[in-house]
C-alpha cells in the first residue's frame, strides 16, 4: 500500500525504515571496529618477538625456580655479577653488573669485586616511587638468601659451605626458625657502597662461574620483604636490574615481557667467532640492548601445535627436540630445503651435556671394587649399543660422550677415545671369564650359581620405553636378564638419592662451564646428592680433591684425563650421549646465536625492519 | 521435598569423607614424594628434610589428614607447592577458559544429539537410520586424540580457518577465535556416542501406547515426538548430561595442551606430573561435591519433569 509507505506508518513503513538503521549502524559499527583496531595498532609495540617453552613456568624467584624456563625469565628481568659473552666458544665469563671480573687473590680464597654505579632496578612501588641503585649490600643479601633454609633453595648447593662464617649463620636459622641477614661474617665484606668482598673457606676458582648462575641474579630486599610469601619466596612479582620486566602473565600459558625503561645503556658489542658470526655481527653491532619491546612467550606442551605454529609464522624461535626433529632436519644435520629456501635458519650445537647410564656402586653384586664386580660392570658397558640409542631413540639428534666433560665446556678433550666401545663380544668373554655362566635357559648366573638378574629403571614415557627397550636388548645380546622398574620421575629420583636405585640412564647438564661441573658428579662424597650411582673410587675422589683445588688449564686437564681413564676402568657407567640443539629460527629475527649456558638471550635479537 | 533435600545433604558428609580417605591414601601410595623434585639437582638428606618439613608431608598421617579436613572446612587450600600460587586462584583463573569450552560444547552437543536421536529414531531401520549408525560406530571407534591432530593440521593450518592454537583477553574473542575449533572437535567426538544412547532412549518410548493413542487421535507427528516422547525419554537424558556436568570443572585436558587453552585441565595434568598435592586435594574435593550437588539437582529436575515421582 504506497500511501502507508508515505506516511512512514504501519509496518510497510518499518519495512522502509529497516534499511537506513542497518546502514547507520553497520556505519558506527565499523567506525567502533576502525577506532579499536587503530587504538590497539596504536598500543602495539614496535618490536615483539614470539617463544615458546615446551613446559609450564613456575614462578620468577631466582633463588627459588628451578626449572630452565622458568629460568630464561629471570635471566631477563635480573642481572647477575658476571655474564657469558653471546658468541664466544667455549662460553666465556664477561662482567654483567660488576665492573670488572673479579679480583682474586690468596689462591683463590679471596675474592674482591667492584660494581658498575648506576645500575638501578626497574621502578616498583616497593621503593616508594624513587630510583633504587643497585649496591653491594644488595649482592651480600641475595647470596646470602640462597642460603636461608626457610626459602628451601634448590640451588644452595652452589654456595653452601662456601664463604667463611656463613655456615654458622645457617645453623642459627635452623636452630631458631629465623635467618640473620643483619649478622656480619667474614665471608662477606662491604667495603664500600660498590665494592664487596668475599672470603671462601677453600680454594674455588670457578666462584666466578657460580656467581654468573641464573639462581645468584640480584634481588632488592625491599622487594622480597614487600610481596614475599609465606615461606620467603617471591615468585610473582619479579624486580630486577634486567633488560625486561614482566609484563602480562596468564600463568602456564604466555607471559608477556616488556623492555624495561629504566634499563641502563647497554650497547651490542661482540666479536665473531663461529663461521656465520660476521654477517650476525654486522646486523647488530652498536645497536641498544634490548633492541625489541617486547618478547611474548606461549606455553605450548604438544609438539604438533608448537610446529604448526611456528610454520604459521606464530612463532619466532622453535627448539626442533626428539620426536619433532625429523620434520626439520635432513639425517646430516642440515636444515630441510623447503624450509631453508622460506629463510628460516637452524641454529645447530652439542648440549653441555652428558647422558651415561650407571649400575649402583652399593650393589654388592655389581658394585664395589672387586674384579669380578669390575668385569661384570665392564661388559654391561661394552653391551650397551649407543650408536642405536642415537639412531632409534633420538632420532639421529645426538653424539656419542667418550669424555666425562661434554663439547662446549672447560676440559672437554675432542677426539677422546673411550676404552668402553660397543662391543658385545668382548663382553660375552668377559662374563665367561669371571664366572657368570650360561645356564641351560641360556641365560646368565651370578658366580655363585644364582639366577642373574639386573634392574633397570626408567619413566613410563615414550623415552623411557625406548630406552629400557634398548637396554634390554643389549643384555639379551650378553645372556644377562634384565628386569624392568617403571615409575614416575619423582620416585625414581628418591630412590636415586637414597643409592638404592639399581640402575638407569641419568643425564647432567652443565650449571657453568667448567669441567668441575661434571667431574664432581662421580665423586664419592656425593653420593647421596648429584653422584647418581653412589660410585666411590678412592683413587678417582684423591685426584678430584686435587683438581677442585686448581684453575682451568693444561695441569688440570692431565689430571682430568687421568680421572676418565678411571672412570672408564672401573665402569661404573657407561657414558652414552650429548643431544644436539635443534633451535629453528624465522627470518625476520636478526642478531640469534643459541647460547649454551645462558637460560635466555632474547636482549640481543632485533626485528628485522619490515620488507627487508 | 525439603525434608528430602536435607536428607541428600547429610548423607553427602559420610561420601565425602569417604572420597578425602580414598584420595589421601592413593596420595601418599603413589603419589610420589614431592621433596625429591623440590629440591633441585644436587640435595642433601638435610636438605630433603626440610623441604618434607615446610611442606607438612613429615608429619603422622593422622595429623596430615586433620590438616586436609580442616582445609575443607575452610575452603582454604593453601598454596601449590610448586609455584606458591594460592590454590584458590588457580581454580578462579583456569575455570574461566575451561568453561568457555565446555559449556558451548555441552550445550551444543545435547542439543544436537537430541535432536538427531529423535530424527533417526523416528526413521528406525531405514537406510537414513543405520547410515547414521555406522557413521557414528565408526566415529566413536577413532580416539580424540586423531581427531585433534587432523583437525588442527587441516582445518587451522592448511585451510587457516582457525588458529592453530592461542588464547587471548577476551571472552568473546576467545569463544569465537580460539574455541571454535577445540568445541567442533568436541562436538565431533561426543554426538556419535550420546546420539546412539538417545536413540536407544527414545526407541524406547516411541512403541509405547500413548504414542499409538496420541497418533489415533489425530495428535501431529512433529508434537509426538518432541513433545510426549522426549518428555519420556528426558529422564535418562537428563541423568547422562547431569552426569557430564562435573567434568566441566576437570575440563578437556587433551584439548587444552593441543590449542593452549589456559583451562583446569592442563593444570590438573601439571599438578600431577609435580606431585602438587594441594591443586590434586581441592580439585578432587571439589569434583566429589560437585558431583553430589548436581546429583540431587538431577533427582529434583525428574520431579519437575515427570510429575510421577516421588520422593521418598
Amino acid at each position: 500500500m504506497p500511501g502507508a509507505a508515505c506516511n512512514g506508518t504501519g509496518g510497510e513503513g518499518a519495512q522502509y525504515r529497516r534499511p537506513a538503521l542497518a546502514t547507520l549502524a553497520t556505519g558506527v559499527l565499523v567506525v567502533l571496529v576502525w577506532l579499536a583496531l587503530a587504538a590497539a595498532h596504536a598500543a602495539e609495540p614496535r618490536k615483539v618477538i614470539r617463544d615458546v617453552f615446551p613446559a609450564a613456568e613456575t614462578g620468577f624467584d631466582p633463588a627459588a625456580v628451578h626449572d630452565l624456563y622458568s629460568a630464561g625469565v629471570v635471566r631477563a628481568i635480573f642481572d647477575t655479577l658476571y655474564t657469558y659473552d653471546y658468541l664466544a666458544r667455549p662460553a666465556k665469563l664477561v662482567p654483567n653488573v660488576a665492573a670488572a671480573l673479579p679480583e682474586v687473590s690468596d689462591e683463590g680464597k679471596v675474592y674482591t669485586i667492584r660494581l658498575t654505579p648506576g645500575v638501578y632496578f626497574q621502578r616498583d612501588p616497593a621503593f616508594g616511587g624513587a630510583k633504587r641503585e643497585l649496591t653491594a649490600e644488595d649482592v651480600v643479601y641475595t647470596y646470602k638468601r640462597v642460603l636461608d633454609p626457610k626459602l628451601r633453595s634448590p640451588w644452595s648447593f652452589l654456595v653452601e659451605g662456601k664463604f667463611v662464617g656463613m655456615d654458622e649463620v645457617v645453623a642459627a636459622a635452623k636452630k631458631t626458625g629465623t635467618f640473620d641477614y643483619a649478622r656480619k661474617v667474614p665471608g662477606f665484606e662491604v667495603i664500600d657502597r660498590y665494592t664487596l668482598r668475599l672470603r671462601l673457606t677453600d680454594t674455588d676458582y670457578n666462584l666466578p662461574f657460580v656467581l654468573a648462575h641464573d639462581a645468584l641474579s640480584i634481588v632488592a630486599r625491599e622487594v622480597i620483604e614487600k610481596y614475599g610469601e609465606s615461606d620467603g619466596r617471591t615468585m610473582s612479582n619479579p624486580v630486577g636490574t634486567g633488560p625486561f620486566k614482566l609484563g602480562e602473565w596468564i600463568r602456564s600459558n604466555k607471559i608477556v615481557l616488556d623492555a624495561n625503561p629504566d634499563f641502563r645503556k647497554v650497547v651490542w658489542d661482540f666479536a665473531p667467532v663461529q663461521p656465520g658470526d660476521e654477517a650476525l655481527v654486522a646486523q647488530m653491532k652498536g645497536k641498544r640492548v634490548p633492541a625489541v619491546d617486547r618478547v611474548e612467550i606461549y606455553v605450548q606442551e604438544e609438539d604438533q601445535t608448537r610446529w604448526l605454529a611456528f610454520q604459521q609464522g606464530e612463532l619466532d624461535f622453535l627448539n626442533m627436540e626428539g620426536p619433532l626433529a625429523p620434520n626439520a632436519i635432513e639425517p646430516d644435520g642440515k636444515l630441510k630445503p623447503e624450509l631453508a629456501r622460506r629463510g628460516i635458519r637452524l641454529d645447530r650445537y652439542v648440549e653441555p651435556e652428558i647422558r651415561y647410564v650407571y649400575w649402583n656402586w652399593l650393589d654388592p653384586r655389581m658394585g664395589g671394587m672387586g674384579k669380578a664386580q669390575i668385569a661384570l660392570r665392564r661388559a654391561l658397558a661394552m653391551s650397551y649399543d649407543v650408536a642405536a640409542e642415537i639412531r632409534v631413540v633420538l632420532n639421529g639428534q645426538a653424539v656419542e660422550a667418550a669424555y666425562p666433560i661434554p663439547p662446549g665446556v672447560v676440559g672437554h678433550v675432542p677426539g677422546w677415545k673411550s676404552t668402553l666401545t660397543y662391543d658385545p663380544a668382548l663382553a660375552n668373554k668377559l662374563l665367561d671369564r669371571f664366572g657368570y655362566k650360561r645356564g641351560a635357559d641360556g641365560w646368565r648366573t651370578w658366580p655363585d650359581g644364582s639366577p642373574m638378574v639386573i634392574t633397570y629403571a626408567s619413566r613410563p614415557d615414550t623415552l623411557g620405553r625406548q630406552l629400557e627397550e634398548l637396554a634390554k636388548k643389549s643384555y639379551d645380546a650378553i645372556g644377562v636378564r634384565m628386569a624392568s622398574q617403571r615409575d614416575r620421575f619423582p620416585e625414581l629420583l628418591k630412590i636415586e638419592k637414597q643409592c638404592k636405585l639399581a640402575s638407569r640412564e641419568a643425564a647432567w647438564i652443565a650449571d657453568y662451564p667448567d669441567g668441575d661441573n661434571f667431574m664432581q658428579l662421580f665423586y664419592g662424597p656425593n653420593a647421596y646428592q648429584s653422584n647418581n650411582g653412589c660410585t666411590a673410587i678412592p683413587e678417582y675422589d684423591a685426584l678430584y680433591k686435587q683438581s677442585a683445588r686448581m684453575p682451568a688449564g693444561p695441569e688440570r686437564d692431565r689430571l682430568y684425563m687421568k680421572m676418565a681413564r678411571i672412570l672408564e676402568y672401573y665402569a661404573p657407567h657407561r657414558l652414552t650421549v650429548s643431544r644436539y640443539r635443534n633451535q629453528l629460527v624465522q627470518p625476520r629475527i636478526e642478531g640469534y646465536r643459541r647460547h649454551p649456558i645462558l637460560t635466555s638471550t632474547w636482549q640481543y635479537v632485533d626485528v628485522a625492519p619490515a620488507g627487508k | 521435598m525439603w525434608a528430602y533435600v536435607v536428607r541428600r545433604l547429610w548423607q553427602m558428609i559420610p561420601t565425602l569423607l569417604g572420597v578425602v580417605l580414598l584420595v589421601f591414601v592413593l596420595f601418599n601410595l603413589f603419589g610420589g614424594d614431592p621433596a625429591y623434585v623440590l629440591a633441585g639437582k644436587i640435595s642433601n638428606p638435610e636438605q630433603i628434610d626440610n623441604i618434607r618439613r615446610q611442606l607438612g608431608v613429615d608429619q603422622p598421617y593422622w595429623i596430615q589428614l586433620g590438616i586436609f579436613l580442616k582445609q575443607i572446612v575452610t575452603a582454604d587450600f593453601g598454596a601449590s607447592w610448586s609455584t606458591n600460587e594460592p590454590v584458590s586462584h588457580i581454580l578462579a583463573t583456569r575455570l574461566g577458559p575451561s568453561l568457555t569450552l565446555l559449556v558451548p560444547l555441552l550445550i551444543i552437543e545435547t542439543l544436537v544429539a537430541v535432536g538427531l536421536a529423535l530424527a533417526v529414531a523416528y526413521v528406525r531401520g531405514s537406510l537414513t537410520d543405520r547410515t547414521v549408525m555406522v557413521i557414528c560406530t565408526v566415529g566413536l571407534s577413532i580416539s580424540i586424540l586423531v581427531y585433534i591432530i587432523v583437525f588442527q593440521y587441516v582445518f587451522a593450518y592448511k585451510l587457516g580457518w582457525f588458529p592453530v592454537q592461542g588464547w587471548g583477553d577476551s571472552f568473546w574473542e576467545n569463544l569465537v577465535r580460539y574455541a571454535s575449533l577445540p568445541i567442533l572437535i568436541g562436538l565431533v567426538v561426543s554426538i556419535a556416542p550420546n546420539l546412539r544412547l538417545y536413540r536407544t532412549f527414545v526407541l524406547d518410548e516411541i512403541n509405547q501406547d500413548y504414542v499409538r493413542t496420541a497418533r489415533a487421535k489425530g495428535v501431529s507427528e512433529n508434537r509426538i515426538m518432541w513433545v510426549h516422547v522426549l518428555r519420556n525419554a528426558s529422564i535418562p537424558i537428563i541423568t547422562h548430561v547431569m552426569a557430564a556436568l562435573p567434568g566441566l570443572l576437570i575440563g578437556a585436558f587433551l584439548l587444552e595442551r593441543f590449542f593452549s587453552i589456559p583451562g583446569i585441565g592442563r593444570e590438573v595434568i601439571l599438578a600431577v606430573e609435580r606431585s602438587d598435592f594441594p591443586v590434586i586435594k581441592a580439585l578432587t574435593v571439589y569434583v566429589a561435591v560437585a558431583t553430589m550437588i548436581v546429583n540431587l539437582l538431577a533427582d529434583l529436575m525428574y520431579k519437575a519433569v515427570d510429575p510421577r515421582v516421588q520422593f521418598e
